[in-house]
């Protein structure tokens, strides 16, 4: 005997397994964006809203909207134009020098040698050092009376007389950028040394055996390798140079007469010593759109450079 | 029979025995009062920041505090210490965060913006009818005082005065200043102490920090000038002008500063004379009990300001305070912490230890301040000193910082004249009047 039986008609879903799989998706992302909604949308808006108020903090009586004031106000501080002179120097001196010497670094830790693990462990050595460390030690070997560098300099008759290395608006800003060189040529040198271990060895001896030169190796070879690497490598520490006051706040507090004041180290200031919460919020509010453009017409300009491989 | 309910002989010992740690216990806890202080149920701690330059104050206040927290069993103050650097920044946080702690350590000149923020207590009630206040310095009530309010305690007062190195006097063979010196005289000296073949220099400016601006206002005072006169500024008169453009020659045309000026803050004036590298300073007595370590005690002494060419000399008076927070969750607890602290032996032993002189006259009076030589300068200093000008408006304490330091420094550098340092900074200044 046979038994029928009938099928039933599949239910049709509310949600389509498309769309499930979608929303199932995004809802791994919520508490993520959450999270980036308070700390980081959350206060740009606030600060944002800041900016357009008389807020001083001592005058709670003035506190009122006042639109674009506080904006004006800072096209015409000659301070804010110094500040956002010295931050292009402070940055792009800074980085550059960085990615120079910390491609040279790599270049050298690459090499087989006795201590290579050592010598590589203690490359990092100065960026684990708390950027106000750094400042510390650096603003005492500084010192024109009693640190190291004026004494070695001195002995060795390269220098006749003290040089006030922090002291001095001419060299203030030097000094403070070759500290921060120090601090960062550990970055690079790890990074991009990362992307030299990743570049196949047979490249390269399939280049030496076509007769290729050590400067056409680097060239064509390793240069292309690692420029998604040195894309995002340098992007990332231009914006955080941008916004690193640490150095400058512990080694000069912006001076002498405003020589190292830079665009963030100014906002402190005018935030914690004027308690300008208003103008503080324009400055913060520019300094992001500095950030922004520059973030945006440097990929622009690297646009494929990371698909390079 | 059912062994569930059967009581073993151990079983019995095990209950006796767990009864008898209940009941200690039971009992220490009523006897707690004997054994050390109880709070009382539902008593808010007295939250206490304090700042902290360096490591001999948390010493000293961790001993304090132990001390008043086992005097009485109403209530626990617990002090939270934040770095001198960071201080100000923190507590204009927890200030706009509506979170201030309920009592804190801070500078008079940091009080005035405080109490424009609307976050002090008026405690002006409680410090007239407290048992020490007729014997309170009057001049330490002014520094703590706006509109006829008294908004903090005076902890510790001081005033600026000039150290100089007693054994290099011997070593050229210079002639001992007396504490009615003149200009003329400090210049002589500082010349005399220079030698920059050697890295030693007469006077050790400062360039760095609120006081850079402060040290050639009190130069101006001695020529005559003021800051504020009929409530006009005038820090750029004539005299104001005269006597800075002189401060300043002492490092652009006589060179007898450290060519490190420009940026030398607290630490490179007390290090560089500790060092010998400068032979003279500009400082509060605060620095006393560094350089009686780092000098030795009978290798420096202390004088008042020089006499200008007006004849008069200022020296300004500061105060370190505690104040009390609006948002205090325990006013009353802040307020006997607050107190306790300006009786006599905590507030001896507070200013003894860091070489601070007491607000409380009975207490200055005492030989262990006015006969040693290292407050010498400061103690002679009472009859010059006056509250800082700067102390007038809320707003002028943090423009000296922003505005005031950069263009001193400028003028240090020589890059403007002492009169467009001046003029700008009085422009500034009357901004900030309202």
């Amino acid at each position: 005997m046979t038994t029928l039986t009938v099928a039933k008609p599949r239910t049709r879903p509310l949600i389509s397994w498309r769309v499930r799989k979608l929303l199932i998706g995004y809802s791994y992302l919520v508490p993520a964006a959450l999270c980036m909604l308070a700390t980081v949308v959350v206060p740009i808006l606030l600060a944002i809203k800041m900016s357009l108020y008389a807020d001083i903090l001592y005058k709670p009586q003035d506190y009122r909207f006042i639109g674009l004031g506080n904006y004006l106000r800072l096209v015409e501080d000659p301070v804010f134009w110094l500040t956002l002179r010295n931050s292009v120097v402070w940055v792009f001196g800074s980085v550059l020098l960085q990615f120079l010497l910390g491609f040279a670094a790599a270049l050298l830790l690459q090499q087989a040698f006795t201590g290579r693990a050592l010598v590589r462990t203690l490359t990092l050595l100065p960026w684990i050092i708390p950027g106000v460390v750094v400042g510390l030690i650096w603003e005492w070997l500084y010192q024109p009376n009693y640190g190291v560098i004026n004494d070695l300099l001195i002995r060795v008759g390269l220098m006749q007389e003290r040089v006030a290395w922090l002291s001095s608006p001419d060299l203030a800003m030097a000094a403070v950028v070759f500290t921060n060189v120090w601090r960062g040529i550990p970055f690079f040198a790890i990074m991009l040394l990362a992307g030299l271990q990743a570049v196949p060895d047979e490249l390269y001896e399939a280049a030496h055996v076509d007769g290729a030169g050590v400067f056409a190796r680097f060239w064509h070879i390793t240069l292309p390798l690692l420029r998604p690497i040195i894309v995002v490598a340098t992007a990332t520490r231009i914006i955080w140079t941008f916004n690193y006051a640490d150095l400058i706040f512990v080694m000069t507090g912006g001076g002498p007469a405003n020589a190292t004041q830079i665009t963030s180290t100014y906002t402190l200031l005018q935030a914690y010593s004027s308690l300008d919460f208003g103008y503080a919020g324009a400055l913060s509010v520019v300094l992001l759109l500095v950030m922004l453009a520059f973030t945006w017409l440097y990929l622009r300009t690297t646009k494929g450079l990371e698909d390079t491989e | 029979m059912d062994e569930r309910t059967s009581l073993s002989r151990r079983k019995l010992l095990h209950t006796l025995a767990g009864a008898g740690v209940i009941a200690a216990a039971d009992l220490a806890w009523w006897d707690a009062p004997f054994i050390a202080p109880r709070r009382a149920w539902g008593a808010e701690p007295v939250r206490f920041q304090w700042s902290v330059p360096e490591p001999t104050r948390i010493a000293l206040m961790n001993s304090l505090v132990e001390r008043f927290n086992q005097s009485q069993k109403d209530f626990a103050v617990q002090i939270e210490y934040v770095p001198q650097a960071q201080a100000r920044q923190k507590l204009i946080s927890a200030i706009t965060g509506g979170s201030p702690p309920d009592l804190c350590q801070v500078w008079d000149n940091w009080v005035g913006q405080f109490n424009g923020m609307g976050a002090v207590e008026d405690i002006t009630a409680r410090a007239k009818t407290w048992k020490h206040y007729a014997d309170v310095v009057p001049t330490a009530w002014q520094t703590v005082t706006i509109n006829s309010k008294i908004i903090s305690l005076p902890l510790a007062v001081t005033l600026d005065g000039i150290y100089y190195r007693t054994d290099r006097l011997k070593e050229l063979g210079l002639k001992e200043p007396t504490p009615d010196w003149t200009w003329d005289e400090f210049l002589a000296l500082s010349k005399a102490f220079t030698k920059a073949d050697k890295n030693q220099y007469g006077y050790g400016m400062r360039g760095s920090g609120t006081w850079a601006l402060l040290y050639p206002t009190e130069f101006a005072y001695a020529n005559g000038a003021e800051v504020l006169k009929d409530g006009k500024v005038v820090i750029n008169s004539k005299e104001a002008v005269d006597a800075v453009a002189w401060y300043l020659d002492l490092a652009l045309k006589h060179k007898v500063t450290p060519p490190s000026a420009a940026t030398d803050g607290f630490v490179e004036i007390v290090e560089t004379f500790g060092r010998g590298v400068t032979s003279m300073y500009q400082h509060n007595s605060g620095s006393s009990g560094q350089q009686k370590k780092n000098v030795g005690v009978d290798k420096f002494a202390t004088l008042p300001l020089p006499i200008g060419p007006a004849k008069k000399r200022a020296s300004f008076w500061f105060s370190e305070t505690l104040t009390m927070f609006k948002g205090a969750k325990n006013k009353e607890g802040a307020w006997q912490f607050m107190s306790f602290m300006l009786d006599d032996e905590p507030s001896l032993k507070y200013n003894t230890t860091l070489g601070l002189l007491p607000a409380r006259k009975s207490i200055l009076d005492r030989p262990v301040f006015s006969k040693d030589p290292a407050l010498a300068g400061f103690v002679q200093s009472f009859p010059i000193g006056i509250v800082s000008p700067y102390l007038a408006y809320p707003g002028w304490g943090g423009k000296i910082d922003s505005d005031g330091v950069p263009l001193i420094q400028q003028a240090m550098l020589g890059k403007v004249s002492a009169k467009e340092c001046l003029d700008r900074f009085a422009e500034i200044l009357k901004k900030e009047m309202t």
